[in-house]
């Protein structure tokens, strides 16, 4: 395996520190940087940047107006790869939108719909797609495959790479009462270019864990170095948080514990 | 059914209280009901905080002064109240969610009471997020030419639904950046009378423009059926500066026209 990067998602109000900042290789950018943010030239002159925005549910095609707004961010960053999301979160008519990471049903229907969404995307990007896994809180009865043999299906009829987010498969296995290294197992690990690890913290409406932008336990970092040694095709590990209330203290503590796990 | 309504079925459990309690949704058995009612709570606590602090940001900002942060309504009894009814998105959950931000704000007794602009502060920030509510295009019907003024032939304009035009006595938009910037001393809005528009484009991006009463008068009349000569003579302008006038409030997203077919 290549030396990993290590980075962190660009957070705009901790701009200052991260200009100045060791220890870094590379940022997530979730949003577009502000025509006001003084940091952005010398952050885009000094990292490189991974385009991780949100450009569209890939259940239905892209239209042309989001492909270019993808193109224009790629070539912005200078992205090595650009990343999506496994999720459908809001109806065909926009009428409801959950605001929020919702996976599809994993279906042959849904798979299909991914499958050429997914190609018809790729075909327009000069850079390689990723897709992240997202989290179900609950199952879909009319659901008809596993979550990962869903997913090693999509990957074997895409060109795609796996960005593998690993808090999700926490989660996923804590609900679901399973180990997390037994339940990570089951996912198409050849296939992951870049991982995600951040803390979870317990929210009061799940009654349990869920994502938050905060530091990961060490547990979760013990998951990560077991996932890591299973990833050979990985080049990149992301601290997954992105939040004004994020401290800089927090974002390079963060860092810097994952590059001492690593 | 397919599975991409089935997906929006669920979509809908999750997103629509009064129907995630209806018969039609618990009949079929989906999911875990406990699980989509703990899921759904969730997600109206996040899909509210996000937008509280995004369109309260400028009373936000005062919270050092007023002693009252918008957000703290998402965990207090009146958004608890709310959540049997609550609709993400809709128009009504806003206006319900902004009212508790107003009311919660502006009932901040003496500390409030140097801030003369406060309460209009508030009602401006509701307005935003009222207006940005509803449905939106997600993806462009290849069709449909897109959104804004577009090429086609204009025939009756009419005026957006939800397109809101705030009368105030405070000039906020002077004090709005100044808000955001660091500062020790409260910074003032100056009273001059102001009327602001503000609209909503199909894809949700919510945008405020100063307006006149010329404006006001269009956006009165403007609705699909009176033509471009009936409209300049109703607002007292040339038909030339209405032309000019209906592209802006198109392109804000307050006016749209049926295009020639």
């Amino acid at each position: 395996m290549a030396a990993l990067m290590i980075g962190a998602f660009y957070n705009p109000h901790l701009g200052a520190e991260l200009v100045r900042a060791d220890g870094i290789d590379h940022l997530a950018m979730a949003d577009p940087p502000t025509a006001g943010d003084p940091h952005w030239p010398a952050i885009r002159a000094r990292y490189t940047l991974l385009l991780h925005d949100y450009l569209g549910q890939l259940s239905e095609p892209l239209d042309e107006r989001s492909i270019e707004r993808a193109r224009t961010l790629a070539e912005l960053y200078r992205t090595p790869w650009v990343a999506e999301h496994f999720q459908c979160l809001h109806t065909v008519d926009g009428t409801y939108n959950l605001n929020y990471v919702f996976p599809p049903l994993y279906s042959e229907d849904f798979l299909e719909r991914f499958v050429r969404n997914a190609n018809a995307l790729r075909a327009r990007l000069d850079q390689p797609l990723v897709m992240e896994n997202i989290p179900g809180f609950f199952d879909v009865r009319a659901s008809q495959l596993p979550e990962p043999v869903w997913l090693r299906r999509f990957f074997d009829a895409t060109e795609t790479g796996f960005l593998l987010d690993l808090p999700h498969v926490w989660l996923e296995a804590h609900y679901r009462g399973l180990k997390p290294e037994r339940w990570l197992a089951e996912f198409p690990l050849d296939r992951v270019v870049e991982l995600h690890v951040a803390g979870v913290e317990e929210d009061n409406d799940l009654g349990g864990p869920w994502i938050a932008p905060a530091e990961p336990s060490d547990e979760m970092l013990g998951f990560l170095a077991h996932a890591v040694t299973r990833c050979p095709q990985a080049k990149a590990v992301t601290f997954d948080a992105f939040s004004p209330s994020l401290t800089a203290e927090a974002l390079f503590r963060s860092v810097e514990r994952i590059r001492e796990t690593l | 059914m397919s599975d991409r309504a089935l997906q929006d079925d669920v979509i809908r459990a999750l997103a629509d209280a009064p129907y995630r309690k209806s018969a039609a949704w618990r009949t079929r058995g989906l999911a875990d009901p406990d699980r989509v009612e703990r899921f759904a709570r969730f997600l109206a606590r996040h899909f509210y905080h996000e937008r509280v602090v995004h369109f309260f940001k400028y009373s936000r900002a005062l919270a050092r002064v007023t002693r009252r942060r918008p957000e703290a309504v998402l965990t207090r009894p009146g958004f608890e109240a709310l959540v049997p009814s609550i609709v993400l998105g809709s128009r009504q959950t806003a206006k319900a969610v902004a009212q508790l931000v107003v009311t919660h704000v502006g009932d901040a007794g003496d500390a409030g009471a140097a801030i003369r602009y406060l309460g209009e502060l508030l009602r401006y920030e509701a307005a935003m997020m009222v207006v940005e509510a509803g449905p939106r295009i997600w993806r462009e019907d290849p069709e449909s030419g897109g959104e804004g003024a577009g090429s086609g032939e204009w025939s009756a304009p009419e005026t957006v639904e939800g397109t809101v035009l705030l009368e105030l006595a405070y000039d906020l938009p002077v004090v709005l950046p100044e808000l955001l910037r660091p500062w020790s001393e409260v910074p003032q809005a100056p009273a001059r009378s102001t009327k602001l528009l503000v609209a909503r484009s199909p894809r949700g991006r919510v945008a405020v423009a100063r307006s006149t009463d010329a404006v006001a008068a269009l956006l009165r009349l403007a609705d699909g059926r009176k033509t471009l000569a009936e409209l300049a003579q109703g607002a007292g302008l040339e038909v030339r500066e209405l032309e000019q006038t209906l592209r802006g409030l198109v392109e804000l997203g307050a006016v749209r026209f049926s295009t020639g077919s």
